[in-house]
């Protein structure tokens, strides 16, 4: 089945156009990096298939469900099932590792009595255990992306976008959060669209690679 | 972002700020613009810029050095001189008119643009020493090895000057839209010092022609908006930069043998704006010219409770309900101007309320409410919840719409991917991250409400108020009742940043 179909989507932002025109599927179960240079489109790619940044025009659909239709949000954000690890983590400052996944919890409506359990299964698999009550700012480089990765499969998301999601981290870490990465996308079963400007990095886990420049697909190549 | 929530701040807003304008707007007659041009009101016009160009200048000349010294050098108590700074901001200019007037025996002119200064310069300070410190250590430490300390600071002053400008402007709007300051210096004898706001009251109490007193003020409203728009453009190109994640603080600059004489700088200003007002008003407060002591000092606050406690209770409830009711509609509308794609357009509108002189702000409420349908609003207190509502609220939607304007909105967007409704996020995630901005709007509004004269002169519900009781007072002679009523005023408008200071580990953000 496709996971994602983008059908010559647009995305212009101030009257220029940022991406697009652009063609792209997704299979299930997927791995595909997209890479490409600083302001190639890459990270607005992830935002209009997340339902963050309005196409002007063309169709997304998300598992043979349209999502947006020109400039028409057919699915809210919310509804479109993705987990989306923001570059940088973007940690909320004033809740601790616990409250960032209850929140999230909370709002995809896991019952109350469920939260505590489900919180410490989510730390538990990025290796956080016991850091419950820890705020961002205490946490290392590493810890904190691991903590938004956490953050990002709370709602148990059938897609997975990752907005260069080893950025900030050293090599060691690197390895660490991808092998971490590939093991939850077999065990969960997701999909991954993962932006890179360092593809040499994740290759060990894509499963396709493609590359943009200037909003548009170069074309796929072998991983 | 919540449509329903969105469209009843905004109701509110124009119920309350906006409202009193257009009905004003609305009464002016053709014949009445011919009065702008007439050669007194363009006389006066003249005098009232140069006074609020004058008085900007001045707060810029000891505005920078001031935040300068106190955010980034080693000055000895920098750390105590910065808070304190802010203080003569917060004081009632009428109050430090009422004593420097005897303190240095000056009147008119030159009194007005001292005491405006002193007033205004924590504007320039306060905005300054936020550039000053939001310089990455990293670019100027790269212009110290290109040419040491100048070198360094040729560097940061472009960084720092869209900020100071922005302070400048904002002082400007203040002076030029004061009515109190220059009706004080003018009142206790000669020179005279009348301005363009004297006018629009004159116009207003003694020939009672609203339409005449609203096209007189054409031209200070056009003053002041094409002030605030160079403000706010000046606040989003320096005073507003987000920092980055990286940010690395830089290091004090070392002063060596110039410590002390940039002490004895910034101290003096924080004595003639903040200590001296303070110290004189005891004084007078102990029995002044007859002999101070402190008997004398405790019967005279004595009497202030008893003579004033109706009006200083009103004061602090209705400055606390306003200060409340204010905070949850700038939280909506500052965050909707910064996020939405219109927001940038309605921006001037959320300004009319600054930009247009409290005087007729005032008359504009009169001729709204003062009707036999709304006799029971207009006679009551929820006449002066309004005006104050209607006059301050402006300032937290600025410094909510800023504190916006630097929040990450990923950290939205991830909420919104969870699931998280607009009012959720909005409550649970922006209102958080804003928190510092927002208590910094709520004390500001409340300070702002509790000196507030210029329109509540005009609104006679609303005058039941320790300030308008001091004006009243102090117009019939200087006891010692009234100073001691004043220092109890000066006292609850310190009080909120005191206790912050006190007891909070952030900063207070009073800025836009």
């Amino acid at each position: 089945m496709t996971a994602v179909r983008l059908s010559q989507v647009v995305v212009e932002a101030n009257g220029r156009r940022l991406v697009g025109p652009l063609s792209f599927e997704v299979g299930e179960r997927e791995h595909v990096l997209v890479v490409g240079a600083s302001g190639s489109g890459k990270t607005t790619l992830l935002r209009a298939i997340a339902g963050l940044a309005r196409p002007a025009s063309g169709a997304i659909e998300l598992f043979g469900q349209r999502a947006s239709d020109g400039a028409k949000l057919l699915v809210p954000p919310e509804r479109r099932g993705i987990g989306f690890l923001f570059q940088g983590g973007a940690l909320w400052p004033h809740f601790c590792a616990r409250k960032q996944i209850g929140f999230v919890l909370e709002h995809t409506g896991c019952p109350a009595s469920e939260r505590g359990e489900r919180t410490r299964e989510l730390l538990e698999w990025v290796e956080l255990a016991g850091f419950d009550e820890r705020m961002p700012a205490t946490l290392s480089g590493g810890e904190a992306q691991r903590l938004a990765l956490a953050r990002a499969l709370a709602a148990k998301p059938r897609l997975l976008l990752l907005d260069e999601p080893l950025g900030p981290l050293d090599f060691e870490l690197r390895d660490a959060l991808l092998a971490k990465l590939g093991e939850l996308q077999k065990r969960l079963g997701l999909t991954v669209i993962h932006v890179t400007h360092a593809p040499h990095e994740a290759r060990g886990i894509a499963t396709r690679e493609v590359r943009m420049a200037k909003g548009l697909l170069d074309g796929a190549v072998a991983p | 972002m919540s449509r329903p929530l969105v469209v009843l701040a905004f109701a509110l807003f124009v119920v309350a700020g906006l409202a009193p304008i257009g009905v004003m707007f609305a009464r002016i007659g053709a014949g009445d613009l011919a009065q702008i041009f007439e050669p007194r009101s363009l006389a006066l016009l003249g005098r009232t810029l140069s006074y609020g160009l004058g008085v900007a200048a001045l707060a810029l000349a000891v505005g920078v050095p001031f935040g300068f010294l106190t955010a980034r050098t080693d000055m000895p108590l920098a750390s105590v001189l910065r808070p304190l700074g802010v203080v003569p901001l917060f004081l009632p200019p009428m109050i430090l008119a009422m004593v420097w007037t005897v303190v240095a025996d000056v009147r008119g002119a030159p009194a007005a643009y001292f005491v405006s200064t002193l007033g205004t310069f924590p504007l320039v300070s306060l905005f300054s020493a936020r550039a000053f410190e939001r310089i990455d250590a990293r670019q100027e430490e790269a212009a110290r090895l290109a040419g040491g300390r100048w070198a360094a600071l040729r560097c940061d002053l472009p960084l720092v000057v869209p900020a100071a400008l922005c302070g400048a402007c904002l002082a400007f709007v203040f002076t030029v839209n004061d009515f109190s300051v220059p009706d004080y210096v003018s009142w206790i004898g000669t020179p005279k010092f009348n301005v363009y706001a004297d006018e629009i009251f004159a116009t207003w109490k003694i020939d009672n022609q609203p339409g005449r007193a609203v096209a007189i003020s054409l031209p200070l409203v056009v003053l002041t908006l094409a002030t605030l728009a160079p403000a706010l453009a000046l606040r989003r190109k320096g005073a507003m930069a987000s920092l980055s994640s990286d940010f690395r603080q830089p290091a004090p600059i070392e002063l060596g043998p110039w410590r002390w004489p940039a002490f004895a700088f910034c101290a003096a200003l924080v004595a003639l704006g903040a200590v001296v007002p303070v110290a004189r008003l005891a004084w007078e407060a102990g029995g002044g010219p007859r002999g101070f002591d402190v008997e004398h000092l405790s019967k005279a606050f004595s009497l202030a409770i008893e003579r004033g406690r109706e009006d200083l209770q009103n004061s602090v409830t209705w400055s606390l309900a306003v200060a409340t009711l204010c905070v949850p509609v700038a939280l909506v509308l500052g965050h909707a101007l910064e996020r939405s794609r219109r927001g940038r357009w309605l921006e001037p509108l959320a300004l009319a309320p600054i930009a247009v002189p409290a005087i007729l702000f005032g008359i504009g409420m009169i001729v709204l409410w003062n009707h036999d349908w709304s006799a029971r609003f207009y006679d009551g207190a929820g006449i002066a919840l309004l005006l104050y509502s209607g006059r301050f609220v402006a300032f937290p939607i600025v410094i909510a719409s800023g504190a916006v304007a630097a929040l990450d909105p990923r950290l939205e967007e991830a909420a919104q991917l969870a699931g998280a409704g607009p009012a959720s996020r909005l409550a649970r995630i922006v209102a958080p991250a804003l928190r510092s901005s927002l208590l910094g709007g709520w004390v500001l509004v409340f300070v702002l409400a509790l000196r507030e004269l210029d329109a509540t002169i005009l609104v006679p519900s609303a005058n039941h108020t320790a300030m308008f009781r001091i004006f009243n007072q102090v117009h019939f002679g200087r006891d010692d009742f009234v100073a001691a009523t004043a220092l109890i005023l000066l006292f609850l408008i310190v009080l909120p940043g005191l206790l912050w200071s006190l007891f909070a580990r952030r900063r207070l953000e009073l800025l836009p």
